[in-house]
């Protein structure tokens, strides 16, 4: 029988020695909540296949024993009336809520720097930032807090951090999880996904969560992907698409020896790599830059002053001036900058030049996976990022230089398919991550690649 | 494609939000690199919906319209004086002499 008190007073444990540490991956986290969650699982006997896990929910997921802050001023405190279907489907299954991790404002952003309640840490090197949005998540599963964590992705944020801190990040299909209770960003994009210390914990976690929401009108209907099976001894038969655009002349040489290192791996364990194209991978970015601020800008106007968010003190002529203050003071800078980035690709003027444009390649860029899928690749292989895990303040002042950490990861967003990074190895003791891109619904091909490819590379050993 | 003070000024209007003159000169120089770099779009070919066509999104002026209500205040309210809604007094209610 699952010791559910045990599992909690060993959690907040581990918790407060991560936090102790500096690393800063919580924003809110009590001794007291896991105690009465475990005390409330233990007395009715709850079994399930995550009975006594303790997961950290990243705070832009509603979760009713601690506030919903979405890591902003404007809504510093807020507390959500009602649960994600995500958490209620992890309460279900037995787990226990860690509490709420830090993140990106609204999740915009590469590294947790634009969190209005300070940044996480690297937990290998404090001088480093555990990447973003999801950093506060993969942090906590990196120092040991946590066995697995929910995050969010819109253009990679639950794979890139995962990347940087040297653990396991999965992004399903889009339509997967329902997104009842995950704060809108960019709703054709957002998906929650699963950070885990190794393989099965992602995809345990993901087996949890996944499947049909009636409150979610983009869910699939599709049963949970449930358990993940043992890791295959063997790749034979599997053909990995190497596409030639995600390892550029100029790329990092500890991330290139990682990636021919993992490849290697790959071929021993049987797998067929073959080299592939995917002809518009470099217009994803600016692509993803037009179509996730034009999403905010519409989501993030419900945020006023009136409906959500503090009103500023003193007079104000009017509702509108109300609206103005409280937007204006309680967003930080990066979200509005993409605020007004939407607004302007928005605009009747330039409608068709920037979001119709970026609406269009967004398809050719489904084509270009579409056609790689159908011609008998099971997967592709590639870089999770184009660098280890950035310093403090390297990319704040720059925001194209900060987009740029996501130009391997914003295309499973756009393409909707399901991707995963895993530890491939540490160049200078940081992690290197590895990705694996599937075809749509194929997260459980990913995941037996992932087993096997875990199984075989020792993911902390140098690279070079 | 350079932005402006008057666009940056245009777009904060747009979109509810107070933006400072420090802030609005530093987002000038980001959105003007920004927009740049997703400029290059243009690049990639594409059977583009011509704006003639009638399935293309129609769009609205850009402006900041009040909610619209389908009947006036007055229509629907118990009542209409001056431009405002009459309601009784608390005690009033009490006793069940309201309007």
């Amino acid at each position: 029988m699952t010791d559910f008190v045990r599992a909690a007073t060993d959690a907040g444990r581990r918790i407060a020695a991560c936090e102790a540490k500096g690393v800063h991956a919580f924003l809110a986290w009590s001794d007291a909540v896991l105690l009465e969650q475990a005390q409330r699982l233990a007395a009715a006997g709850a079994t399930g296949p995550l009975a006594g896990e303790v997961v950290a929910v990243k705070d832009v997921i509603a979760e009713s024993s601690f506030p919903t802050t979405c890591g902003s001023k404007i809504l510093e405190g807020w507390r959500s009336p009602f649960e994600a279907t995500a958490v209620r489907r992890l309460r279900a299954a037995g787990a226990i809520v860690a509490g709420k991790t830090v993140c990106d404002e609204f999740a915009m952003g590469s590294s947790t720097e634009w969190c209005a309640f300070g940044p996480s840490r690297h937990p290998l090197d404090p001088t480093r930032v555990p990447g973003g949005s999801s950093g506060g998540s993969a942090a906590a599963v990196a120092a040991g807090a946590v066995t697995m964590a929910l995050g969010s992705e819109t253009g990679g944020s639950v794979r890139q951090p995962a990347a940087f801190c040297g653990v396991v990040g999965i992004k399903p299909t889009y339509g997967r999880v329902s997104r009842y209770g995950l704060v809108a960003f960019g709703s054709s994009l957002d998906q929650i996904g699963t950070l885990g210390k190794d393989v099965a914990s992602a995809a345990r976690l993901l087996g949890v969560i996944s499947g049909r929401d009636d409150r979610d009108a983009t869910s699939l209907d599709r049963i949970p992907l449930g358990e993940p099976g043992p890791a295959p001894a063997t790749l034979k038969g599997t053909v990995i698409g190497v596409p030639r655009e995600y390892f550029p002349a100029g790329l990092h040489p500890g991330v290139r020896a990682a990636s021919d290192r993992a490849l290697a791996r790959l071929r021993d364990l049987g797998a067929e790599v073959r080299d592939v194209s995917l002809p518009h991978t470099p217009y994803a970015v600016p692509t993803y830059y037009i179509v996730a601020p034009a999403e905010a800008s519409s989501n993030l106007a419900r945020y006023d002053g009136v409906r959500y968010g503090p009103r500023p003190d003193g007079a104000l002529a009017d509702v509108r001036a109300v609206y103005r203050a409280t937007r204006g003071r309680g967003f930080g800078p990066e979200v509005r900058r993409r605020i007004l980035l939407g607004t302007y690709v928005l605009s009747a003027g330039y409608y068709d030049a920037y979001y119709g444009k970026a609406q269009r390649v967004r398809e050719a860029i489904r084509a270009d996976f579409a056609r790689v899928f159908v011609q008998g690749v099971h997967a592709l292989f590639t870089p999770t990022t184009p660098t280890p895990a950035f310093r403090f303040g390297e990319n704040t002042a720059d925001p194209l230089a900060m987009y740029l950490s996501d130009v391997y990861v914003c295309t499973a967003n756009l393409a909707w398919v399901p991707a995963l990074s895993l530890p491939i190895g540490r160049d200078q003791g940081l992690p290197i991550g590895g990705q694996l891109i599937g075809a749509m619904e194929g997260e459980a091909t990913i995941i037996r690649i992932a087993q096997a490819l875990e199984g075989a590379v020792d993911a902390t050993a140098e690279v070079r | 494609m350079s932005v402006t003070r008057k666009d940056v000024e245009k777009i904060a209007a747009l979109a509810e939000l107070g933006v400072d003159a420090a802030a609005a000169a530093e987002l000038e120089t980001q959105l003007t690199r920004i927009l740049a770099f997703v400029a290059r779009l243009a690049e990639v070919t594409d059977d583009a919906t011509s704006a003639a066509d009638e399935r293309a999104a129609r769009l609205r002026r850009d402006a900041v319209d009040p909610d619209p209500l389908s009947r006036a205040p007055r229509e629907f309210a118990p009542a209409f004086t001056e431009g405002l809604f009459t309601v009784p007094r608390l005690g009033e209610l009490d006793r069940g002499d309201g309007p």
